[in-house]
Parts: C-alpha cells; sequence; structure tokens
C-alpha cells in the first residue's frame, strides 16, 4: 500500500503532461455587468453574447495512505452541465496548485481532463470513492486564443443532490474570475500572456496567482 | 603701421584683449558642458545641468559687464573690413579657429563679418515697424482691451477645465471597490478545497458528540470509569517501548 498514491499521482504525470496555468479574483455581483461588458470587449467570442454555463461539480475523495498532508486524499472532480444534459459528464483531477517564484506569473498545477459517461459517479462509489462535497458553478465563459476565463457564481446546495434554483445559496455576493490556460509542461512563456491578459482587467479585478497553503 | 600708438588704440587693445579672454573662458565652458552631454549623459543629473548653466550664464554677464564699462571704448565706432578674400586655405586661420574656418572666402565671409539683417529681412522689419507707428492710438487701445478681454476669457475657460478635470481625476481615486479580497479567499477555498461546501458529516457529528458523552461520565462520581482510558493507553506506551529499551 506504501506508495500507491505516489504511483497513482505519477502516473497522472505520466499520461498527461499536461498542466493548468491558472491566475484568480474575484468581483462583486454589483459590478459583474462592467466586468462582462470589458470581456466581450477583449475576447475572441465578442460578437455573441457571452456563453453561459450552469454545471453541477461533485468532488470525490479516496483516502490515501501517504504520510505527507497535502496527498493525504485523492480528489476527482465530477462535472456536469445542468443546462445541457445530453453532454458528457466530465472527470477532473488537479494537482497541488505550485506558486513558484516571483519570475513565474500563474499558478501551475498539474491537470487530467477526462470526458465520461454518466454513470461515473456509480463507478466511483464502487472504487471507494466518497462524495466530498459539492456545489453548483453557473456563469459566463470567454476566450481568447488559447485563454480562457470563466466568470461565475458558486452556490451551496442545500439539499444533497438537488439543484433546483430554489435550494441553491450563494455562497458570497462576488462572482469568482478565473483565467486559465491548459498547455503541455514547460510552456512557461504563456504566464507572461496571461499576466498582460490579467493587467487589462485591473483595477476591475485583480487577478492574481492565489497561494492555495494560504487558504484556511 | 608702427606709429605710436594713441590712448584710444591702447585702449581698444586692451580691451580686446579682456574681451578675447573672456569669450574664450565662454568658449571652453560650452565646449566642457556639451562634451559632458555627450559622454555621461546616462549619469547626469538635473542638478549638475543646473550648475553647469548657471556657470554660463554667470561668463556671460561677465562679458556683458565688460562691454558696457568705461574702459571699453565705443566698439560700434569701429569698421573691421577684410581686406583680403582667398579661397586658399589659410592654415593659421585654421588653427585659430580650431578648424572651423580654412580659408576666408566669399562664402564666409557676408555671414562672419555682417551687422545688419538680410536686406530682405530688413524690409519686412521696417514694413512691421510703419505698420505698427502708423496705428491710431485709440484703435489700439480698444484692441488690447479686446485682448485683454479674450485672454481673461480664455484663462477662466481654461481654469474650470482644470478644475473639473481634477474633480474626475479625485472621482476616479475613489472609485467605488469593485471587488473583496476576503469574497477572493472565501470563494478559492471553496472550490479547491470544498470550504462552506461540505455538508456537516453524520460520522462528525458523533465524533463531537462523543467528547461531551465521555465528560459527562468523568462528572459522573464512580472514578473507576473515568481512569480506565489513562491506564490503557499507559500499558500501549510502556509495551512498545519496551523492546527497543532492552533488545
Amino acid at each position: 500500500m506504501e506508495g500507491a498514491g505516489t504511483s497513482y499521482s505519477n502516473a497522472f504525470r505520466f499520461v498527461a503532461p499536461l498542466q493548468e496555468h491558472l491566475l484568480q479574483g474575484s468581483i462583486l455581483d454589483a459590478h459583474c455587468e462592467v466586468l462582462l461588458h470589458r470581456l466581450r470587449g477583449l475576447c475572441d467570442n465578442a460578437d455573441t453574447t457571452p456563453e453561459t454555463f450552469s454545471d453541477y461539480e461533485a468532488v470525490y475523495q479516496l483516502k490515501n495512505n501517504l504520510a505527507t498532508p497535502a496527498s493525504q486524499y485523492i480528489l476527482l472532480r465530477v462535472r456536469q452541465a445542468l443546462d445541457h444534459p445530453e453532454a458528457p459528464h466530465h472527470i477532473r483531477y488537479l494537482g497541488q496548485a505550485e506558486v513558484g517564484d516571483k519570475s513565474r506569473h500563474t499558478l501551475v498545477r498539474a491537470c487530467f481532463d477526462v470526458a465520461c459517461s454518466s454513470n461515473v459517479r456509480d463507478f466511483l462509489n464502487e472504487l471507494g470513492f466518497k462524495l466530498d462535497h459539492e456545489y453548483v458553478a453557473r456563469g459566463y465563459f470567454f476566450h481568447k486564443g488559447r485563454m480562457k476565463v470563466m466568470v461565475s457564481k458558486i452556490y451551496r446546495m442545500q439539499q444533497p443532490g438537488k439543484t433546483d434554483q430554489n435550494t441553491l445559496e450563494p455562497i458570497t455576493q462576488s462572482h469568482m474570475v478565473e483565467l486559465s490556460v491548459v498547455a503541455p509542461m514547460g510552456q512557461d512563456s504563456i504566464g507572461e500572456e496571461m499576466k498582460n491578459f490579467a493587467e487589462q482587467l485591473k483595477p476591475l479585478v485583480v487577478l492574481e496567482k492565489f497561494d492555495h497553503k494560504r487558504l484556511p | 603701421m608702427q606709429a605710436p600708438q594713441s590712448k584710444e588704440e591702447k585702449q581698444l587693445d586692451a580691451g580686446l584683449e579682456g574681451l578675447i579672454t573672456k569669450v574664450h573662458d565662454l568658449k571652453n565652458q560650452i565646449a566642457a558642458f556639451i562634451n559632458k552631454l555627450e559622454t555621461e549623459y546616462e549619469t547626469l543629473n538635473w542638478p549638475s545641468m543646473l550648475d553647469n548653466f548657471a556657470l554660463m550664464s554667470g561668463q556671460l554677464n561677465s562679458l556683458k559687464q565688460l562691454l558696457r564699462g568705461d574702459k571699453m571704448p565705443a566698439l560700434r565706432n569701429f569698421v573691421l573690413f577684410p581686406v583680403l578674400l582667398s579661397q586658399d586655405p589659410d592654415p593659421h586661420l585654421e588653427k585659430l579657429t580650431e578648424g572651423r574656418v580654412v580659408s576666408c572666402n566669399h562664402d564666409l565671409v557676408p555671414d562672419y563679418l555682417r551687422t545688419k539683417p538680410e536686406p530682405e529681412v530688413e524690409e519686412k522689419i521696417n514694413l512691421i515697424a510703419n505698420k505698427a507707428a502708423n496705428v491710431n492710438i485709440e484703435t489700439a487701445t480698444k484692441q488690447l482691451n479686446s485682448l485683454n478681454k479674450i485672454t481673461s476669457n480664455l484663462l477662466d475657460i481654461i481654469n474650470s477645465s482644470k478644475d473639473e478635470w481634477e474633480n474626475d481625476a479625485g472621482q476616479k481615486g475613489s472609485q467605488p471597490q469593485t471587488s473583496q479580497q476576503q469574497d477572493t479567499t472565501n470563494l478559492v477555498a471553496a472550490v479547491t478545497k470544498g470550504l462552506r461546501l461540505r455538508r456537516p458529516d453524520p460520522s462528525m457529528q458523533q465524533m463531537q458528540a462523543g467528547p461531551i458523552h465521555s465528560m459527562q461520565q468523568v462528572q459522573n462520581p464512580r472514578p473507576g470509569m473515568g481512569k480506565m482510558p489513562s491506564a490503557i493507553k499507559t500499558n500501549i506506551k510502556s509495551g512498545s517501548a519496551h523492546p527497543y529499551q532492552r533488545p
């Protein structure tokens, strides 16, 4: 059992040496409209109305016997589009976000995405994964080149598994703003591009590499 | 030319000599400054620039004083005219002018010895001077007044727009906050670690209820129940430590 977790994450690294470069921030709901307007001007899909999404995400965890607290659990995130029931479900593994030094402008974490069938949650349960938490994210999606911008509101679900509007409760008075790029390992130049883009959203939103170790 | 010099001529010689040294000083100063600008432009700072300007202005002043001084004859009464113009290079002249003027020729002399503006320029100046002289005093005052009026109006407009602009800038500085750090923290914590999204776990509730239960047991007057766990703990400790202490 010892080392099972490492080989697990190593396997991910081996299979898909993809990395997600990430900048995070938030905007108060009252000013969200202004941000959307600006994003429409900056991004590629300017001619269409902003693409909306409404996703349900369930995070499953499997206990790991490793001693290091950082890898105590393996988390897998299952996403499903509530507004497109016919779309495949999506399962995602995310590694520990690395802050790096000053020369790096973004967070970088290993990232592994797979599309899967709708019974993936049962499958995970059978494997021994347990549902850790779940939420609904609703918002807008933009892209500029390979950069992806998501402006989304995060809702807590008051009843397990229920995604009706009246059982959802927003957790803050802000929208979350994420700027991300998934790229093969070693493409550090993307950070510069992202930094320049984030610069254009100031002072409306301050997108920064948010150190996840600072989290409570 | 060796005739005894008159008093005036002596004075002129002395004056010119002084003038030449002063001009030479000024020239050296300007050359040094230009050299500084060309070689130290990366490290040159504003105060040392100002120092240089002050030096030059001082030298110009002393030159002026010399020209106005009592000992200086009225230079305007003397005429300087070229005796000989030649296309051939003159090494002496070249040396005197540090290579700037090679020969005293027809091209240069009119420029160097000019005491009046060019005829066309002079004509224009005269024309304007005549026009100015012919203006009626009344119309002049009228025009002056209207000019003053226009200027003050313009100043008002500029001032008011400056005020507006400054207000705008002030408002921009106090732009309402569009994002909150706390919200960012909460959102990131929720999305990455599920903070505030996790439902209270039923097993967690049991664990929370556990200690309360045992507390009640401790408060119970029966002492045996409370001691039991601690005894087991020490047993385990000594049991595990034993084999290593005595092999």
